[in-house]
C-alpha cells in the first residue's frame, strides 16, 4: 500500500465528509422510512435448560414459525423480521442478556421470560431501559400480589393462579358431593399460590369443604410412593395437584398403580405441558384437567390453530403446548401494533407509539382472540375439561371442553385476589 | 446407587459424584431400549430383561470414566476427585439433553404390566415387588463376590492397603477399572430398573445423589450393609414424615446425618475411619 492510498489529498477529503454530511442528513430527513428493507431485530429470551426447558422451546419454536410465516408474506412494514436468542437462566444473568439485547444488538422489543423469579427482576430493567419487552408466561407479581401496577413498557402474562381458580370454579360443576380435599404441589410460590386459590374459590362454593391434607414436594422430585400413601390415608373425595413438569406424569403413573383413582375424584391444572405423555394406560377417565391457555385439540379451533398444529407434529412429533399461544401472540400483538401505529403512512412508529397500540390491543391468535388489558395484562382463555379416552390417540384428551376467559378469572387490574374472589356474587 | 457409592468408594477412596449421573444415565437407556424393544414386537411380560440388559450395558461408560478421567487423580487430594466427578454430572447431565431432548421421557404404561396385588389392604405393582426381589439379589450377589471370589477378595484387600496388594503382585489398574465399572454398572442399571415407575429427566442425577450421600453417611463410608440399612432408614423415615407431618420430610434425614454424625461419625457400620 502506497502512502497515497491512505493519505488522500486535502481535496478529496473534504469530497467525501461533505458526501457523508449530505447522506447523514437525507437519511436523518426520510426518517424510519429509510430503514426500510432493514430487519426488524426482535429479541427473544427462552429457557432451554433445565426442568422449564420444554416450555421454553415451545415458545422458541411457536415464535421461530410466526416469523418464518411473517417474512414469507413481506414482513412488517416490509422489514424482514430477524430473531436474536439469548438464555433465560437465573435473574441475574438473564437481566445482564436482556441489557445486551437492548443496549448492544439494538433490538427494538424483546419477547420471552417465564419463570416469575426471573421475569420480577427483568420488569424494571425493561422500564429504565425504555424498549418494549412482552413476557411469554412470566407475571411481576410476587405471590399473588402485583408488585409493577402501572408498567410502561413491560407487557406481562396472565396471572399464576388463574388456572387454579378455573379449576375451582369447574369442581362444583362436575363434581358433586365433594366434602374433603386433599392438595398437592411444589414447593414454591406456585405451587403454593395455585394451592391457596383454589381452596378460596371452592370455599366460596362449598362453604363447609374441608382441606385436610396439603402436601408440597420440591420441584424435581421422581418419587411420590409415600405422598401418595398419604394422600390415600387422608381419604380425602378429591385430589387437587397442580404439578406441571415431569412430575406430573410421574404421580399420575404411580397413583394408578395403587389404583388411587377408582375412590378419589381428581384435579389436575397441569399448566399445560405434559398432555402427550398421560398415557391412556394410567391415566383414568373422568378426572378435571388442565390445558392452560391452548388447547391442541379444540373441536372448534380456528384453522389458523389447525395449520400450526399439524406443522408442528411434523415438525417435532410432539403436540404443542400452550405457551405456544403465548409466545406467538407476543410476536403477533407486536406486528399489529406497529401496523397500527404507522397508519396510513407506514412510517415506522417509535418505540413510545408502539407501546400505546399496544394497549388494548386485540389479535387474531393461534387459540382464538387475545389482547392486552390496559395494565399490560395479557386477557385470553384457558381451557379445563374432563379427560376421556375417545381419540386416536395414546394420551388422554378432555371433554367435554370448557372454556372459561380471563375476564372471569383473573383478578381485575388494580384488586386484591383474595379480596376479589370474596366478593363474587354465587 | 448406594452400593456403587460404596464400592468404589470403599476401594479407590474416590468420591464419586458422577454416579447420580450414572443413574440417570442408565434411565434414558433403559427408557430407550424398551421403546425398542416394544417396537421391534417384543412381548410386554419380558420387558425387564432387555430394561435390565441395557442397564448393565451402559455401564461400561465406567471404563471410559476410569481410564480416560479419574486414573489421573488418584493421588492428588480429595477436592480434585469432587471437582472432577463434578464436572462429568454436568458434562453428562449436557449429553444427556443432547442426545434425549429436554422433554422428560417415559416408558407409558409397562409400569402396570404385571398388574397390582393386594399386600395387607394396600394395593402395590406388583413392579414394585419385582424391583424389591431385583435389589436384594444383586445385594446377595455383591456379598458374595466380595466374600466369596478371588476378585471379592483382592478387591478387599486393594481397600485395606493398596501398597500392600500391589507389593503382592495386584496389576492395581486392572482391578480399578474394574471395580469402577462395577459401581458404574450398579448405578445405571438402579437408573434402567425404576424407570418403568417415573419418568426420566436430566437432573435426576443431581437430585438423587444428595440423598444417596445421606444413606451412605447413615450407613458408614464404604460398608455394603451400612448402605442397605441406609437407605431402608431413609426411606422409611421419608413415608414416616410424608405421613406424620410432611413438613419435616427433608429435614428429618439431615437430622439424623448430624445425629449420626456427631455421635457414630463412621456410620451405623463405619469399618475403616473415613
Amino acid at each position: 500500500m502506497t502512502r497515497s492510498d491512505i493519505d488522500p489529498s486535502r481535496r478529496q477529503l473534504l469530497k467525501l465528509i461533505g458526501a457523508a454530511a449530505g447522506a447523514a442528513a437525507t437519511r436523518f430527513d426520510a426518517g424510519p422510512v429509510l430503514a426500510q428493507g432493514a430487519p426488524v431485530k426482535i429479541g427473544v429470551l427462552a429457557i432451554r435448560a433445565g426442568i422449564a426447558a420444554p416450555v421454553g422451546a415451545a415458545g422458541l419454536r411457536a415464535t421461530e414459525w410466526w416469523a418464518e410465516r411473517v417474512n414469507k408474506a413481506g414482513g412488517i412494514l416490509g422489514r424482514p423480521v430477524q430473531l436474536i436468542v439469548e438464555e433465560e437462566s437465573n435473574p441475574k444473568d438473564t437481566v445482564e442478556r436482556y441489557r445486551k439485547l437492548v443496549l448492544q444488538d439494538q433490538v427494538e422489543v424483546v419477547l420471552g421470560g417465564i419463570s416469575t423469579g426471573v421475569t420480577l427482576a427483568l420488569g424494571p430493567v425493561a422500564e429504565d431501559l425504555g424498549t418494549p419487552w412482552l413476557s411469554w408466561d412470566g407475571t411481576t407479581q410476587k405471590g399473588v400480589e402485583e408488585t409493577m401496577p402501572n408498567p410502561k413498557w413491560a407487557f406481562k402474562s396472565v396471572d399464576n393462579e388463574v388456572e387454579a381458580i378455573v379449576a375451582g370454579i369447574l369442581t362444583p360443576k362436575y363434581f358433586k358431593g365433594i366434602k374433603t380435599v386433599a392438595g398437592i404441589g411444589n414447593d414454591y410460590s406456585y405451587g403454593h399460590d395455585c394451592w391457596e386459590s383454589y381452596q378460596a374459590v371452592l370455599k366460596r362454593y362449598l362453604p363447609d369443604v374441608k382441606f385436610v391434607l396439603e402436601l408440597f414436594p420440591k420441584l424435581g422430585v421422581t418419587d411420590f410412593t409415600s405422598h401418595i400413601a398419604a394422600i390415600q390415608q387422608s381419604k380425602a373425595d378429591l385430589l387437587m395437584c397442580s404439578f406441571w413438569s415431569g412430575d406430573a406424569t410421574i404421580i399420575m403413573k404411580q397413583a394408578a398403580a395403587v389404583g388411587l383413582f377408582k375412590t378419589m375424584k381428581g384435579v389436575f391444572t397441569t399448566a399445560g405441558g405434559v398432555h402427550d405423555s398421560l398415557k391412556k394406560e394410567f391415566t383414568p377417565e373422568g378426572l378435571l384437567l388442565g390445558y392452560n391457555t391452548m388447547y391442541f385439540d379444540d373441536p372448534k379451533g380456528s384453522a389458523l390453530l389447525k395449520q400450526f398444529v399439524r406443522e408442528y407434529k411434523a415438525k417435532y412429533n410432539e403436540y404443542p403446548p400452550y405457551e405456544c399461544d403465548h409466545a406467538f401472540f407476543n410476536a403477533e400483538s407486536y406486528k399489529a401494533a406497529i401496523e397500527k401505529a404507522a397508519g396510513a403512512a407506514r412510517r415506522w412508529p417509535e418505540k413510545a407509539q408502539v407501546v400505546k397500540a399496544l394497549e388494548g390491543i386485540e389479535v387474531e391468535s393461534l387459540s382464538g382472540r387475545r389482547s392486552w388489558r390496559e395494565d399490560h395484562v395479557q386477557m385470553c382463555n384457558f381451557y379445563q375439561g374432563i379427560t376421556t379416552h375417545k381419540n386416536s390417540y395414546d394420551f388422554v384428551t378432555i371433554s367435554p371442553v370448557e372454556v372459561v376467559s380471563t375476564k372471569q378469572a383473573m383478578k381485575p387490574a388494580g384488586a386484591k385476589l383474595f379480596d376479589w374472589i370474596g366478593s363474587w356474587k354465587i | 446407587m448406594a452400593a456403587g457409592l460404596q464400592v468404589v468408594f470403599g476401594v479407590q477412596k474416590i468420591f464419586n459424584l458422577a454416579c447420580g449421573s450414572f443413574y440417570a444415565l442408565g434411565a434414558y437407556v433403559g427408557v430407550s431400549a424398551v421403546a425398542w424393544y416394544a417396537g421391534a414386537g417384543g412381548p410386554p411380560a419380558l420387558f425387564v430383561v432387555p430394561l435390565a440388559l441395557a442397564g448393565l450395558a451402559v455401564g461400561a461408560v465406567g471404563v471410559v470414566v476410569e481410564r480416560g478421567l479419574l486414573r489421573f487423580v488418584y493421588d492428588r487430594d480429595e477436592t480434585f476427585q469432587l471437582l472432577l466427578t463434578f464436572a462429568v454430572v454436568l458434562m453428562m447431565e449436557d449429553a444427556l439433553r443432547m442426545i434425549w431432548g429436554t422433554s422428560p421421557r417415559s416408558t407409558s404404561g409397562l409400569y402396570l404390566t404385571y398388574g397390582q396385588l393386594e399386600v395387607l389392604g394396600a394395593t402395590v405393582p406388583v413392579y414394585n415387588l419385582i424391583v424389591i426381589a431385583a435389589s436384594l439379589v444383586i445385594a446377595i450377589s455383591i456379598g458374595w463376590l466380595l466374600t466369596r471370589t478371588a476378585f471379592g477378595r483382592i478387591m478387599r484387600a486393594a481397600a485395606d492397603n493398596r501398597e500392600m496388594a500391589e507389593a503382592l503382585g495386584v496389576d492395581m489398574r486392572r482391578v480399578y477399572a474394574k471395580v469402577f465399572t462395577l459401581g458404574t454398572a450398579l448405578g445405571t442399571l438402579g437408573g434402567a430398573l425404576v424407570i418403568p415407575a417415573t419418568a426420566a429427566m436430566s437432573e435426576m442425577g443431581i437430585e438423587l445423589i444428595v440423598e444417596a450421600f445421606a444413606v451412605v453417611v447413615i450407613g458408614g463410608l464404604g460398608s455394603m450393609r451400612g448402605a442397605f440399612v441406609g437407605a431402608l432408614v431413609v426411606g422409611v423415615l421419608r413415608s414416616i414424615a410424608i405421613s406424620v407431618y410432611p413438613e419435616l420430610e427433608m429435614l428429618l434425614i439431615y437430622l439424623i446425618v448430624i445425629v449420626v454424625l456427631v455421635l457414630r461419625p463412621r456410620g451405623l457400620f463405619g469399618g475403616a475411619a473415613a
